[in-house]
């Protein structure tokens, strides 16, 4: 896969392979996307594409929280500041639910306050990236936490 | 996991040697002309007002876009370019390139903070300035700031209600985010060589800042 993350390369090559050659089939991770910004989640998505990741799209918290409440979703990554939620409430209420108590959730932001950072880490938050992301950092923190 | 502590982004730190626009110590400079606060924004600046003030910049290939909600009362102005690789390599250049990143940021953090004011993204609207042809021999930097501002507005359904770009002369635009009034002045060309040496400056920093905010994993 061109432009594959270290650690992601292997899972892509285990897509290939059906269940019948190998005992553990697995599928590509599945990672939500939430922001509100179309450029920010075309970027996003395609970083992650890349990658061999899944990528499922949403434009705020409400519609986030829909999706997630109704597919298992392997990784969240979520901006803060969005209309109807943002994507601290977000990351709370996703808590708040019993198959989301351990997945990893990470916040992608122009936020850089302290403050906002440990809103996000008692909400129950992951890690928190800084925009602009730079997209090998991005891809190495989501293969550190997956 | 382990905790990595992350330098603040080159917006705060370069920031950090002069005053910004609006906090404690730079409360804009009253105009007598119009009887309002001044406020001069940089390049790598934004800032944004609910008050009856005016935004003031001077602008060679750099791209000011001025973004207010007109029912809320809220405005504000940026002043960017995108960046350009010294050397050519990959990572500059495309989908998800350093110029395209960088570029959305300095527009989503003015947007994100006319938003915090209180203004609704539905009802935005948008004022460009700038993208002028000013540094010798690189010609296509404005052209190319222009291209991108337009994209990226376009792909966020942001509706353009005025521009004043490219050409080959330096502006200076004063913004009035209350009235969404603007005043473009075209400077004479003698004003373009101390003008193109800053932003040429200005490029340099930026191709040597790595296009990347930094990432904090929280322990548990």
């Amino acid at each position: 896969v061109p432009g594959a993350g270290r650690g992601t390369a292997a899972r892509v090559a285990a897509d290939r392979r059906g269940p019948e050659q190998y005992g553990v089939w697995r599928m590509a991770s599945l990672i939500l996307a939430v922001d509100d910004s179309a450029s920010m989640r075309q970027m996003v998505n395609f970083t992650l594409k890349g990658a061999g990741y899944q990528v499922v799209q949403a434009t705020d918290g409400v519609e986030a929280l829909e999706y997630a409440r109704g597919n298992a979703v392997d990784l969240v990554l979520t901006d803060v500041n969005m209309p109807r939620m943002d994507g601290i409430t977000l990351v709370r209420e996703l808590r708040a639910l019993a198959t989301y108590r351990y997945t990893p959730m990470l916040v992608l932001t122009t936020e850089s306050s302290q403050e906002k950072k440990m809103q996000g880490k008692q909400a129950g938050a992951t890690g928190w990236i800084v925009k602009p992301f730079n997209p090998d950092q991005l891809l190495a923190t989501i293969a550190r936490v997956l | 996991l382990k905790s990595t502590p992350s330098d603040p982004p080159f917006h705060e730190r370069r920031r950090a040697v002069r005053l910004l626009p609006g906090t404690p110590g730079n409360d804009g400079i009253l105009d007598p002309r119009f009887g309002k606060k001044v406020f001069k924004l940089l390049p790598g600046d934004f800032f944004v007002t609910r008050r009856d003030e005016i935004l003031t910049t001077v602008l060679g290939s750099c791209i000011a876009a001025c973004i207010r909600d007109p029912e809320a009362g809220v405005g504000g102005m940026n002043h960017f370019m995108l960046p350009t690789a010294m050397h050519d390599s990959g990572a500059w250049t495309g989908n998800a390139g350093n110029a395209n990143r960088y570029g959305a940021f300095a527009m989503e953090s003015l947007i994100n903070a006319v938003l915090k004011l209180g203004a609704r993204r539905e009802r935005l609207e948008v004022k460009l300035f700038g993208g002028a042809a000013v540094i010798p021999g690189m010609s296509d930097v404005g052209a190319r700031n222009i291209e991108f501002v337009r994209d990226y507005l376009a792909t966020e359904a942001l509706p353009v209600t005025a521009e004043s770009v490219g050409d080959v002369t330096p502006r200076r635009v004063n913004y009035l985010p209350r009235t969404g009034d603007v005043l473009v002045r075209r400077l004479r060309l003698v004003t373009r060589d101390s003008l193109a040496q800053r932003e040429r400056e200005y490029l340099q920093t930026l191709a040597r800042e790595p296009v990347s905010g930094g990432v904090e994993l929280f322990g548990s």
